[in-house]
């Protein structure tokens, strides 16, 4: 069982940087941070999870959270972007939180609102199985305007299977104008590296990036499992209007006092219990690294990908042989993640229409290809199959939904579609995009399980264990194991 | 008058380059040299001849039929198990194909080599291209029935163009697109484009200079079909490939 609690280490340097909120923190032994709590949010802080210590680091220094509206209780639940946004969980939302908060307050905590803490508003609110979707996968409801507003959809969508009875009925489902998915909190961390511009075209889409209409600069396209919102202004409008209920929108002085606090937070696992601390000995994973370091950059032409731990090839004397293997073996991932390839095929975003051929011969890195984070440097939208069937695993908790593509069919699966998340297609309304995924940051994992954004992938391995039944690479044991030791310590 | 003496350009390099066109299942050979490296190859039904298309800028898709338009390419070594054209073009068709895929055997396949044209990240710095700026044309091309903005192609070409149109600033851009509609027999199959692409195509790079910064108030956008081969050298030497594009004439 994980502990997720405030963390201090042992060493007296670290122990002497602690101020007496920490260590308040750590002896309450909870690392839940309610709206409006009013604790000041250090410089740095550390919590412990099942693989090591993750660190959290605010730039600029510590930020009173008073009133402050990243924290500040707003909407008829006292909902806060706190409440799904955590520091311990990587300022994402681990399935484990979830239950500790539930078990406390008897599923009273603002997190479990009808409006998305639920399967769906219409349920019995009481009850613990009206709120499995969030409770056993980590899923919040994704309620997305249904035909999109602005585009003409060249694909009809019927829903096939209800099984949270959000998706038929007279007010929710395609048929009443929405369409309710479910995914995981994606962390609010590292954000500038998803907002990095590397080049002036989506190649994916064969377009120059979109220009927001705020600033008139092109958008990252990297944020949002469905890449709804190009700018953290347009994605707070989103979370305003939805999570937190609120009929007003944030002011300009709350919008800026979030991108500030947005643009400052970083996060990375810190130390490991077998390797130690992940800046040690050469290695240079750990948050500072990323709070400094310069965002947006391609692996293949500056520093490679996870070449942080390239230092750990080499046995240092002095650690036991347990250390040195599990750093090793951390090396090891990260030449597989880079080098071991295997054949992409009927991946739309990376198949088609870009031109790389289906099949393709690549490696992890190919899609998770920017320095230091792991999302793609280009727009990542791109079909995993994580959603779409038939590559999606089982999923009866979900709803299934049948898409038509009334235009050309799309160029993997044809004219008819079944899915539990039409993911980027809600957006561009393009049936060709049905299935395609943001690709989210690597940082961090540790403290956020479960994976990919509907929550499938129930642990690290879970996750290789997807790519290796989805592109049937021929991963080895020691391989695979090598893979899950590299992201426990990302 | 200035078509005719294109296909006549196009007939004197034809003397020395033969070139190929024809519709057929693609096959795919895992030849492992590393990223990006298998082998793409097609077979000619009507000569049954094997062709290498790997070097294609849009490679094919193993569960769809392919356009294959090509160079037979002097002196090019059948590390893939065909005859390497080189130029050539692969266009994906709606018709389905059963999936093939041949081992490696012997063939080693080619190390990927990042193509010419590609684009710089924009943390790289470049210098703005020299005067005298006079009127002048920018050609992109497409893939059949296709107005995909081609990667390492014509997201290049098209970056190369403005790139010299925001040094030139100059008083109007006109945007043609061009469908090849007059149809044409191949693979005894009577091929032709829709007009329809024309208009797609051109409206997508319109917006396209938009979003690089081009005033929208000096872009004129206009489509047309039937068009006729071009020999510039961003074409190629592809002469029925360089029907299906755009134009976009830059005037002072
Ligand atoms: C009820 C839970 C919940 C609340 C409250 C909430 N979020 Fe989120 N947040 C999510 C979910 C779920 C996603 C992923 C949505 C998706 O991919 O469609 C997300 C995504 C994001 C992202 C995108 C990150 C990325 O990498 O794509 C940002 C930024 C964000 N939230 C900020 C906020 C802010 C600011 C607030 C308060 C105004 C807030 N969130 C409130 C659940 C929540
Ligand atoms: C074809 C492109 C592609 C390749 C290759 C690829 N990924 Fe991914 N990856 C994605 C996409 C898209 C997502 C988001 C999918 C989702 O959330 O449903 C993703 C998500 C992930 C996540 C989830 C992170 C989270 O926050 O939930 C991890 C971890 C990951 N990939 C690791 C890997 C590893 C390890 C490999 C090599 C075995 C790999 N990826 C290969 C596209 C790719």
């Amino acid at each position: 069982m994980m502990q997720l609690r405030a963390f201090i280490l042992a060493t007296s340097s670290f122990a002497a940087l602690l101020g007496a909120r920490e260590i308040a923190l750590a002896e309450r032994g909870d690392a839940w941070w309610t709206p409006g709590e009013g604790r000041e949010f250090p410089a740095q802080i550390d919590y412990e999870n099942d693989y090591g210590t993750l660190r959290v680091l605010l730039t600029g220094g510590p930020l009173a959270t008073k009133d402050h509206p990243f924290f500040r209780p707003v909407g008829p639940r006292g909902r806060a972007c706190i409440t799904c946004h955590q520091p311990a969980d990587a300022m994402s939302l681990s399935v484990e939180t979830v239950r500790k908060r539930w078990d406390k307050t008897q599923g009273k905590d603002p997190l479990f609102a009808a409006y998305d803490g639920s399967n769906c508003p219409t349920l019995k609110q009481d009850e613990r199985a009206s709120h499995s979707l969030l409770l056993d996968h980590g899923l919040i409801r994704i309620q997305r305007p249904w035909p999109p507003r602005e585009t003409k959809p060249d694909f009809t969508i019927e829903t096939v299977r209800d099984p949270t009875s959000c998706n038929s009925g007279g007010k929710y489902g395609p048929g009443a104008g929405n369409i309710s998915v479910y995914r995981r909190p994606r962390p609010v961390a590292n954000l500038k590296y998803l907002l990095a511009v590397g080049f002036a075209y989506d190649p994916k889409q064969g377009m120059p990036l979109p220009l927001d209409p705020e600033s008139g600069e092109p958008m990252s396209g990297n944020l949002m499992a469905d890449g709804r919102a190009g700018t953290l202004h347009a994605q707070m409008h989103d979370a305003a209007a939805t999570h937190l209920e609120l009929l007003q929108h944030f002011d300009r002085a709350d919008m800026a006092r979030i991108v500030d606090f947005e643009s400052r937070i970083f996060t990375a696992q810190q130390i490991d219990k077998r390797g130690g601390a992940l800046n040690a000995d050469g290695a240079e994973g750990g948050a500072e690294k990323l709070a400094t370091s310069e965002p947006g950059q391609l692996g293949s032409i500056g520093r490679a990908v996870w070449s942080e731990f390239a230092a750990w090839e080499t046995p240092k004397p002095g650690l036991t042989p347990e250390e040195n293997a599990f750093r090793a073996s951390v090396a090891r991932g990260a030449k597989v993640f880079r080098d071991k390839t295997f054949l992409i095929s009927d991946s739309a975003g990376i198949n088609s229409p870009i031109g790389f051929g289906n099949p393709v011969r690549n490696s992890c890195v190919f899609c998770h290809n920017m320095s230091q984070m792991g999302n793609d440097v280009a727009p990542g939208q791109v079909d995993l199959g994580t959603t779409t069937l038939p590559f999606a695993d089982p999923a009866p908790h979900l709803p299934l939904f049948r898409i038509t593509c009334t235009a050309a069919p799309h160029p993997h699966y044809g004219r008819v579609i079944y899915t539990n998340d039409p993911g980027y297609a809600l957006t561009t309304g393009r049936c060709a995009d049905v299935g395609k995924i943001t690709l989210q940051s690597m940082r961090g994992l540790s403290a956020r399980a479960p994976y990919f954004s509907n929550g499938s992938a129930k642990d690290l391995r879970a996750i290789i264990d997807y790519y290796e039944r989805r592109y049937h690479i021929g991963y080895t044991e020691q391989e695979k194991q090598d893979l899950v030791n590299l992201m426990s310590v990302l | 008058m200035r078509v005719l003496a294109l296909l006549l350009a196009f007939a004197v390099t034809g003397a020395q380059a033969e070139t190929v066109r024809f519709i057929t299942c693609p096959i795919y050979r895992d030849a492992d040299a590393g990223k990006k490296s298998g082998c793409w190859l097609a077979d000619d039904r009507a000569t049954g001849k094997r062709y290498d298309v790997s070097q294609a800028p849009s490679k094919p898709d193993w569960n769809r039929e392919v356009l294959v338009e090509g160079t037979i390419a002097q002196g090019g070594k059948e590390i893939c198990g065909g005859i390497v054209l080189e130029p050539v073009r692969t266009s994906i068709l709606p018709g389905a194909c059963t999936r093939q895929m041949l081992p490696a055997e012997n063939f080693t396949g080619r190390k990927f080599v990042l193509p010419k044209r590609n684009i710089s990240p924009l943390s790289v710095k470049r210098d703005p291209p020299p005067p005298p700026y006079a009127a002048r044309s920018f050609h992109l091309f497409f893939d059949f029935g296709q107005a995909f903005v081609i990667y390492q192609y014509d997201d290049y070409l098209l970056d190369e163009a403005v790139h010299w149109i925001r040094a030139a600033k100059p008083r109007a851009i006109t945007v043609t697109g061009y469908a090849a509609t007059s149809p044409a027999i191949v693979s005894g199959r009577t091929i032709a484009e829709d007009a329809a692409i024309a208009r797609v195509r051109a409206a997508k790079i319109g917006e396209a200079l938009v979003r690089l910064g081009i005033d929208r108030k000096i872009v004129t956008v206009k489509w047309q079909r039937d068009a006729a081969p071009i020999d510039v050298p961003e074409a190629d030497g592809l002469a029925e490939a360089s029907r299906r594009r755009v134009d976009i004439a830059v005037a002072f």
